[in-house]
């Protein structure tokens, strides 16, 4: 438990504030996390890293700094971890998941924006954020229109490089997405003074689809039922995996996922068996943003699966290179990236043969479709969805929600009538 | 209902507790550190309180550095988003 409150003078932080955020959490955390039954000694480590979220990995962040290591923030999946650590850079996914930075970011932008956008931009303008603080670069990219003008707000306070994600699947798109790749890794070489060999993004590729691996290895087990592992545990370790060390977190993941299949294997759950497992699929969910996944896991309910950007969008494609040289390897990083299914793409049929063949791997009994307010492509989007579960048999429920606790009961009383209908 | 958390100057005296906790087969949480007990954040240690001669000992024994022992009544409080 050190005192960070010189880390966080150092980083130019409005204290006062931040001190808010501090008292807030670990009573949010406690009814979240730590009231949860029968939870696995693995999250042991999960709750270390929540507890030193602010404190040990920024330690961590100023040291790397120190011996001259470049930190980057990142908002978005489409930003190609590959080539950050080729660089010897660290990227870390930045804060955006709290009602707490959304005033701050109202300040500067519209209201009716969506929550994420607001709390990103929020936490950068009210100097609440030590990742955002102690970031040398921000990398942006063209997945809304939300965010791609908020870049330029952004750039005001960091350098900001914004990549140009194409929004249509064709040859022409990925042309211009591999040239955004190769102009990126250019930045990233300019930024550092490092050179970004074949070796290194061959090391790099190797490392990085070991973590997503055992992220997979992690989802295998939730196939499982009864289920061993919460639904809101899975989601925060998916949380965890943006800005954690690579190489720590791939061990942790791994060392709770050999608890969890001797679980499997022993029928040992955190649900009894037979409990409505649920999909969410949508909007994605920053850390500490756990209020749909305790919603639904108090009504009994067991999320299984996600479909969105903190779950299994993250992980499923590995960067599997054709051949040895650096331009292999480049062109391997950009097919992966790109064949992501967001919802920004048009058409976007693949997210949808996605959420069909997921809903039959984890066996799910309904979907619920999170949509942040005000995210234009996933809530548009929905339409086709919801014919083509209906086609499939498969229940669906949409829940359109903020940060806030005023829709709580609301949406609970919602979630129970679902339940209702498919137990 | 009463909890007993243990707080400590940093976060390596927590993990060396953590691993004697371990090795010995004592519960534990790890849990951040609730404000009514310190400002600072980082990491603190929850155990029962049958347990806590027992790891007053430990921490004795094995020599580990700790800023206190406190039992905090935790009422059931209704959970606020943040």
């Amino acid at each position: 438990m050190g005192d960070y409150r010189e880390l966080w003078r150092s980083l130019e932080m409005d204290l006062e504030k931040h001190d808010l955020l501090c008292e807030a959490l670990p009573p949010l955390y406690e009814g979240v996390y730590l009231s949860q039954e029968n939870r696995p000694q693995g999250m042991s480590y999960f709750n270390f890293v929540v507890s030193e979220v602010h404190g040990l990995r920024i330690q961590e962040l100023k040291e790397h700094k120190e011996k001259g290591g470049k930190v980057l923030g990142t908002f978005c999946l489409y930003v190609p971890d590959e080539i950050i650590n080729a660089a010897g850079a660290i990227g870390v996914g930045l804060c955006g998941g709290s009602q707490f930075w959304v005033p701050d970011g109202e300040k500067v932008l519209p209201r009716n924006m969506c929550p994420l956008i607001k709390a990103f931009v929020g936490a950068k303008v009210g100097r609440t954020c030590p990742y955002f603080q102690s970031c040398d670069m921000l990398v942006g990219e063209t997945t809304c229109d939300g965010k791609k003008k908020a870049w330029e707000i952004l750039n005001e306070y960091t350098p900001t490089h914004v990549m140009e994600l194409p929004q249509m699947k064709r040859d022409a798109d990925f042309s211009l997405w591999f040239q955004e790749v190769k102009r990126f890794k250019e930045k990233l070489e300019e930024l550092t003074g490092n050179k970004i060999d074949g070796e290194k993004l061959s090391d790099s590729i190797n490392l990085i689809n070991q973590k997503r691996k055992a992220l997979k290895r992690l989802y295998e087990t939730r196939k499982a039922d009864p289920v061993p592992i919460s639904g809101k545990d899975a989601l925060l370790i998916s949380q965890i995996a943006f800005y954690d060390d690579i190489e720590r977190f791939t061990a942790k993941v791994n060392e709770l996922c050999d608890e969890l299949e001797e679980r499997v294997e022993k029928g040992i759950g955190v649900f009894p068996k037979g409990a409505p497992r649920i999909m969410v699929t949508g909007s994605p969910m920053a850390i500490p943003n756990w209020k749909l996944h305790h919603i639904i896991e108090e009504s009994g309910a067991a999320v299984v699966c996600e479909e969105t950007c903190t779950g299994t969008r993250y992980f499923e494609k590995m960067v599997e290179p054709q051949g040895d040289t650096e331009r292999d390897f480049l062109e391997a990083i950009a097919k992966r990236y790109f064949n992501i299914n967001c919802a920004c793409f048009t058409p976007n049929d693949q997210r949808i043969d996605d959420i069909i063949r997921l809903a039959k791997e984890y066996k799910v009994d309904g979907v619920i479709y999170y949509n942040l307010q005000f995210c234009t492509t996933y809530a548009v989007e929905y339409g086709r969805v919801e014919k083509a579960l209906k086609n499939a048999g498969i229940p669906l429920l949409y829940i359109e929600t903020d940060y806030g606790n005023e829709d709580v009961g609301q949406i609970k009383t919602r979630i129970d009538a679902f339940l209702e209908m498919i137990r | 209902m009463k909890e007993c958390y243990i707080l400590f100057p940093n976060h390596g005296e927590g993990l060396r507790l953590e691993e004697n906790l371990k090795t010995y087969g004592i519960n534990y949480v790890i849990v951040p550190t609730p404000r009514e007990l310190s400002l600072s954040c980082g990491i603190s240690i929850k155990i029962s309180l049958n347990d806590r001669d027992r790891v007053e000992e430990l921490i004795k024994e094995k020599d580990i550095r700790i800023l206190g022992i406190h039992e905090l009544d935790k009422k059931n409080k209704d959970i606020k988003f943040i």
